[in-house]
């Protein structure tokens, strides 16, 4: 009866402990991610698609099993500042704005090189010049986020303020009220809005606007945009697993840089509603397999040599499609401009100073940080010790 | 026999003074029961203090918002959004809902749509009301109506189909006129269902206002939420919603002061 019992109770044991040892054969990882599925996040899609977050294994350990988490901003910085999530894309002021507030988190790779806000006005618009914008209305999401930080130190590096300026919140509807004349000009994502409000004057839908013009904030201040974040502890207790993320986002973003039609058609499994009928899914495979050809013949391709390619790729689609089948792939195209740089992923103090100064000005941060180099680290980036 | 030991142990003077104070003492222990948790949870340090501030750092954030001035303003235009949202709202609930108590038609076009609408979250629908009435405070206001109305429509379709029909064929008998049949019968009749949806409705127009403030807004409380959040500043977020809270309780008590005095009948009729 007791061997019974034993037996029994062996068994059920087993029974308990298989789904426990088949969860340890891979490490979870969420990755927290802003706004809603979006092109714009392909770099992660293609790192998942490829396998890059499993390719370094994990210190002999079990590979990573990465799952992507949608919220916002300050939600998704909480979270991995209290260690409940280890990594995610965030924007630069908002890790200055946490870590101003005693949140321990760290930027580990800059993803964004150009911060992407801008103001966008009509064609045949007399503002010619920031300073032109004295006196107008101008659009804007919201009084938060890298809109409104983006505005400021686009203002402040032309002697100006908030004041200056008749400051209208439209929430993210830019192109309907531009399209309108709702305003005089809009605070826009100059990957996004720009290319939207064109594609509607192209089509004879956006009033007497016939194109637009953009005033970026690049071209005034190198503030510092988005990155991926983790938190102090992870980079004290693990490195490794930093490491190891770092470089499966970098190996995303490098190959959707080098061939975004392929990044585009791994992007359609997330995105919804991505502009992809059978004719530009079988144009961009086409265009894909042959990207991939020329890049192993030219192993060593220069970025501007790249950066061609997709010039000639865009060229070559809008001779077969119309514009609104490739708003999408010229959004990705435009951001790419913004994340190609020589070092991906690097950051610079100055930079951070920059975005700081930007953030003392608009009031929300109050004091400059101690130590504001601790904000951030390139320790991680793939070629460098750790990395 | 449980009865009788409670009416013994609780009987007499004693159980008088402890039914008189309980209400009022509950209102201070159960915040401090709230209050001590609170403290224990931040002594354990069982999240960071920057997930779940103590007690004493949001106390002193609100005694700064307060005297800055911050706080009330912002609370200013939330009570005016609110106010306005169930004012409207209950208005148009208790008069649309009249309509459709009385008349069959009115009733078969309207209520599919009222509990179609009433199971839908009003975070759904609000920023289409954002969009649709962007200027100032009407989006706001629009999205509070919207919410109250929908229990205040349906709390008064539910009192007049109360009315005992014998008190009707009593008044019917008298012959009384319909305006006699309103004031008379029905209004007394059924004021204790719509005030009691009015105490919910009170509630729920917080809501509306605040939600319409976390899409779009440039003051008001969901809007200094959204701030605080941006900037970290989790004190400043728990000021706002213990204000929100004690706004919403402040509201409902306002309408149990209000059931009191125009219910008072009923309670003279009871004793």
């Amino acid at each position: 009866m007791m061997r019974k019992l034993f037996a029994f109770l062996l068994g059920a044991l087993l029974l308990v402990g298989i789904p426990a040892a088949t969860a340890q054969e891979t490490r979870e990882l969420t990755f927290f991610l802003t706004f809603v599925p979006n092109i714009q996040f392909s770099p992660v899609y293609v790192a998942l698609e490829r396998g890059y977050f499993e390719q370094r294994g994990y210190v002999g350990d079990a590979p990573l099993n990465v799952v992507i988490e949608h919220g916002d901003e300050p939600l998704g910085v909480d979270l991995i500042a209290a260690g409940e999530l280890q990594f995610g894309l965030v924007s630069g002021e908002q890790l200055l704005a946490a870590r101003a507030a005693g949140r321990p988190v760290v930027f580990v790779h800059e993803w964004f090189q150009e911060y992407p806000v801008g103001v966008v006005v009509p064609d045949g618009s007399d503002i010619e010049s920031v300073s032109d914008l004295a006196g107008r209305r101008v659009g804007i999401p919201g009084r938060f986020g890298a809109s409104y930080s983006g505005l400021t130190a686009l203002l402040t590096s032309n002697g100006m303020t908030e004041a200056d300026i008749d400051l209208e919140e439209i929430g993210f509807n830019a192109p309907e009220v531009v399209c309108v004349g709702g305003v005089d000009a809009s605070v826009i994502y100059i990957n996004n809005e720009p290319l939207q409000i064109a594609n509607r004057a192209a089509a004879g839908d956006c009033g007497d606007v016939t194109g637009v013009r953009v005033f970026p904030v690049a071209a005034a201040v190198d503030m510092v945009s988005n990155g991926i974040i983790t938190n102090e502890s992870t980079i004290a207790e693990d490195p490794r697993l930093v490491s190891d993320v770092v470089y499966a986002f970098d190996a995303g973003l490098r190959a959707v840089i080098n061939n975004p039609a392929e990044a585009y058609l791994i992007s359609a499994d997330y995105v919804d509603g991505l502009p992809l009928d059978e004719p530009l899914r079988a144009a961009l495979e086409t265009a894909a397999a042959r990207q991939v050809e020329w890049l192993a013949e030219n192993p060593t391709a220069t970025r501007e040599a790249i950066a061609e390619r997709r010039v000639a790729l865009l060229t070559d689609l809008q001779a077969q499609f119309s514009s609104n089948s490739l708003i999408q792939l010229e959004v990705l195209l435009a951001s790419i401009e913004l994340w190609d740089a020589d070092r991906l992923g690097f950051s610079e103090l100055e930079s951070w100073e920059q975005t700081q100064a930007v953030l003392l000005e608009m009031g929300f941060m109050e004091a400059p940080l101690d130590d504001l180099s601790s904000a951030f680290t390139n320790d991680f980036l793939p070629g460098t010790a750790q990395g | 026999m449980v009865s009788e030991v409670r009416k013994t142990r609780l009987g007499g003077r004693e159980g008088a003074v402890i039914a008189r104070v309980l209400p009022y003492v509950s209102w201070l222990i159960t915040p401090l029961l709230i209050l001590l948790g609170w403290q224990l949870v931040v002594s354990l340090g069982v999240y960071p203090e920057f997930i779940i501030p103590s007690p004493a750092a949001v106390l002193e954030r609100g005694v700064e918002v307060i005297v800055s001035g911050r706080l009330w303003e912002n609370t200013q235009v939330t009570l005016v959004q609110t106010l306005l949202g169930l004012g409207i709202g209950a208005l148009s609930g208790v008069f649309l809902g009249y309509f459709a108590a009385k008349n069959r038609w009115v009733d078969t076009l309207l209520s599919p749509l009222v509990v179609t609408f009433q199971s839908t979250p009003v975070v759904a629908y609000a920023p289409l009301l954002v969009i649709w009435f962007r200027d100032g405070i009407t989006s706001k206001v629009i999205t509070s109506a919207l919410i109250v109305f929908f229990p205040m429509f349906l709390n008064t379709v539910v009192a007049l189909r109360n009315v005992p029909p014998s008190l009707r064929d009593l008044m019917l008998s008298l012959r009384a006129s319909r305006w006699q049949m309103f004031t008379l019968l029905e209004v007394s009749s059924g004021l204790p269902i719509i005030l009691g949806g009015l105490k919910v409705s009170a509630t729920l127009a917080v809501i509306g206002s605040v939600v319409g403030e976390f899409i779009n807004a440039d003051a008001g409380l969901g809007f200094l939420i959204e701030q605080a959040r941006n900037a970290y500043d989790t004190p400043l977020v728990i000021v706002t919603v213990l204000t929100l809270a004690l706004s919403a309780r402040l509201l409902y008590g306002f309408v149990e002061f209000l059931e009191g005095r125009l219910l008072h009948w009923q309670r003279r009729g009871s004793r």
